[in-house]
């Protein structure tokens, strides 16, 4: 028998707060992250929303504590600070008595730093001082980064699949330990805003010029956001020997794939009702066992449709609460299933739900509507965390109560 | 974890003659330290409105996909998981300079859609309508190993089959900028005298290799995949005891093992780290770089020649002028590849 998985540890960083206590106040306070940017050089400055970390490279160097050192992109700091506070708040110094692996997330790398030196590196008449970069265009280099600086060396790699590509990173980390290959593995992703994906979502016509309105009939697209959130996730075994404290339960998930479009999901939301169903059952759990849906969310048209009919095949009649926090965070893509697992183990840790922000209207094709109220002692037990990305690909995790 | 994996099918679209699966071609000789693929017509699998929007590495990564399906007999797969190191570079290179060219505005996302890494997945799964478990890693030499490793848990969670597989391009535009890194020979080397020139550097190459892999043998089977081991920038002691030790987890000695596939590229800079093979086998060692290039899923090639050596119970000697005799038996291949000394592999290929 497998043994079963446990979140024993969170750290995260968004826009609306630098850690996780932050983060927890802000979505309580009902206070959006979504601004215009300060750090990105985009003739979109001042026309499209994005959800920024508000913090300059530099003051995330210092937060890191690398201040000074170079060679670390704006991807690797923020997964470096999310990273420090996973392991502190799990109660690890000491990673070296037990194999620890890192499955990491990321879409783009480093881009964030690279796209700005790009045409001087690809140069053959230049010069100068951007060889330190060269290293940065891809998606390991902060993967690596980050546990050389918190010393990891057990199984590493990284994940991208796009918009789900953390939520899939938290699925192979469990995988790993209940194949009993591993007893811990810190799982997560992280993300920094680049001009290369604000442009790309813009050039699929995906980005509203408002703040995002999820599952609203008048919802035009999504707003980018970034950051970073790690889980660490122990085998019941470890736990029980090192009595660490758990705070949920990695209870199923499922990855389905569309195999309908490259970057637009069917109508019926096929992929989506797939991976709900799939990671519920592993996780013992019927339709009625679930109080909350943290939804995928994006504010596109073609998802909201999609995930809106997944969530009316599934559940019926009877939809729980659910709602997308992506108004707060904006759509931090490769960080996106790590953040959103953490909101799944706070609402389930405090019984609360978070409100759907900037809801009005009931979309035309659907009959359920998001949770628009801030809930506190909402009884919380089994919540279900989507991410679906490009590719068709769809990840769904059942995140439950701890109850021995 | 338990139970087994072999490989049921396969495909590359490599540097060599690989795609129909003949051994006997000669060997491609190339002068000038960017190895590029010997691309098939890919009109048989692609309809020619698709063909005309994808970018190299997506025909060659979807075309080997395919190859390997038909070679297995299998057209949906129980689960398909790819490792690419950098994915679509052509895409990526071209969103770049279109941003700056056209100042952000008017773009066509073509390239934007298919820079992302898991786009070849997702093509996969479109045109055999595959709905099951799809994922993707992008981690330099780790990258088809963890694919790898994934479709061995899926295969013991009770997937029926898997479809695992990587795909790398180089580019002129990024050969140049990985040169300026050192990855590259400053000289002008033929492959295939690579291994006269051991200097800093080594030489690029690309591949898009396929297999169908599932949890039992039959007449079919190519090879058995029988043990995978990564370790993340080893000490050189931690290496020395770590490929003993995964030879005797498989219940190994050193005399088991027939054939050894190195990564050794000629690379002054990284040689060291295959000193452990001299230390821990006494069979032949063959390396494999010079029909390949280097390149950070250039072990799904290699695994690709072992699967067909233990099948054909041949080693190509027209594609290894190193060989001095061919074995007396091949049933135990190890593959040991490390990608510029960061992430290391060990592969255990066994005849079926």
């Amino acid at each position: 028998m497998a043994e079963r998985v446990f979140i024993t540890g969170l750290g995260m960083i968004t826009a609306i707060g630098d850690n996780v206590a932050e983060n927890l106040r802000s979505l309580r306070a009902q206070k959006s992250g979504l601004d215009f940017t300060r750090q990105l050089d985009t003739i979109y400055k001042e026309v499209l929303p994005v959800a920024e970390v508000k913090h300059t490279s530099p003051a995330l160097s210092e937060m890191a504590g690398v201040a000074g050192k170079e060679g670390y992109t704006r991807t690797t700091l923020l997964g470096l600070i999310a990273m420090q506070e996973a392991l502190r708040h799990a109660g690890l110094s000491n990673l070296e008595d037990e194999t620890t692996g890192f499955i990491n997330a990321s879409t783009v790398g480093g881009m964030c730093d690279t796209e700005n030196v790009y045409f001087d590196i690809a140069d053959p008449t230049k010069t100068g001082d951007f060889d330190k970069y060269i290293d940065t265009l891809d998606c390991a280099d902060c993967t690596q980064q980050i546990a050389d600086v918190v010393g990891i060396s057990g199984p590493i790699t990284t994940i991208s699949t796009a918009c789900s590509s953390s939520a899939n990173a938290l699925m192979y980390g469990a995988r790993l330990i209940k194949a009993g290959l591993v007893r811990r593995v810190i799982c997560g992703g992280t993300e920094a805003l680049t001009r290369f994906t604000l442009n790309g979502f813009n050039s699929l016509k995906n980005v509203d010029k408002r703040p995002c309105r999820p599952f609203d009939n008048d919802r035009n697209g999504l707003n980018l956001g970034e950051g970073a959130a790690y889980l660490v996730l122990e085998s019941e075994s470890l736990v029980k020997e090192r009595n660490a404290t758990v705070l949920a339960t990695l209870n199923g998930y499922a990855n389905t794939n569309e195999a309908f479009h490259p970057t637009a999901p069917s109508p019926e939301g096929d992929g989506a009702y797939a991976a709900m169903k799939t990671a519920m059952e592993m996780g013992g759990c019927t339709p009625a066992d679930i109080q909350y849906v943290n939804v995928h969310g994006t504010a596109t048209l073609s998802n909201d449709v999609a995930e809106g009919m997944a969530l009316q095949r599934l559940f019926g009649d009877d939809v729980p609460k659910f709602s997308s926090t992506k108004p707060f965070t904006g759509h931090a893509l490769a960080a996106a299933g790590g953040i959103e697992a953490i909101y799944a183990v706070l609402a389930i840790s405090h019984q609360i739900i978070f409100p759907n922000l900037h809801f009005k209207d009931k979309m035309q094709e659907l009959y359920i509507t998001p949770e628009t109220q801030l809930l506190e002692q909402y009884p919380v037990r089994h919540v279900l965390s989507n991410s679906f990305g490009f590719g068709g690909n769809n990840a769904s995790l059942l995140i439950s109560k701890y109850e021995g | 974890m338990k139970g087994k994996c072999y490989i049921q099918g396969l495909a590359a679209i490599t540097p060599q003659h690989t795609f129909e699966g003949d051994l006997s071609q000669p060997m491609v000789v190339t002068r000038g330290n960017m190895l590029s693929c010997v691309e098939p017509d890919y009109r048989s699998f692609i309809a020619p409105n698709s063909l005309r929007r994808m970018t190299r590495v997506l025909r060659m990564g979807l075309t080997a996909s395919l190859k390997c399906l038909q070679d297995s007999g299998i057209a949906i797969p129980g689960a398909i998981v790819t490792g690419t190191g950098k994915g679509s570079l052509q895409d990526t290179e071209r969103f770049i300079k279109e941003i700056r060219d056209y100042e952000e505005r008017a773009l066509n996302p073509t390239p934007f859609i298919q820079s992302t890494y898991n786009a070849v997945n997702g093509l996969i799964a479109l045109q055999q309508k595959c709905t099951r478990y799809n994922n993707t890693f992008v981690h330099r030499g780790f990258s088809f190993e963890h694919a790898l490793l994934d479709s061995m848990l899926l295969l013991h969670e009770g997937t029926s089959d898997v479809l695992a597989g990587a795909f790398d391009e180089i580019t002129p535009e990024h050969f140049f900028i990985k040169g300026r890194i050192g990855h590259w020979k400053k000289e002008t080397v033929s492959n295939d005298a690579l291994y006269e020139h051991v200097s800093p550097g080594t030489i690029s190459g690309e591949g898009a290799v396929f297999f169908l892999l599932a949890p039992t043998a039959t007449a079919q089977s190519y090879a058995q995949i029988g043990g995978l081991e990564m370790l993340y920038k080893p000490s050189p002691e931690k290496l020395k005891t770590a490929l003993p030790q995964f030879l005797q987890q498989h219940g190994l000695q050193a005399a088991d093992i027939d054939l050894v596939l190195s990564g050794a590229n000629a690379d002054s800079n990284h040689a060291h780290y295959y000193q452990v093979l001299n230390d821990c086998t006494q069979c032949p060692q063959l390396p494999f770089k010079h029909l390949s290039g280097d390149y950070e899923t250039a072990g799904a090639f290699a695994l690709w020649l072992a699967a067909q050596m233990l099948k054909q119970q041949q080693i190509p000697s027209q594609w290894f002028p190193m060989l001095q005799q061919q074995p007396a038996r091949l049933r135990n291949i190890l593959i040991y590849n490390h990608f510029f000394g960061e992430q290391h592999t060990f592969m255990l290929v066994q005849a079926v």
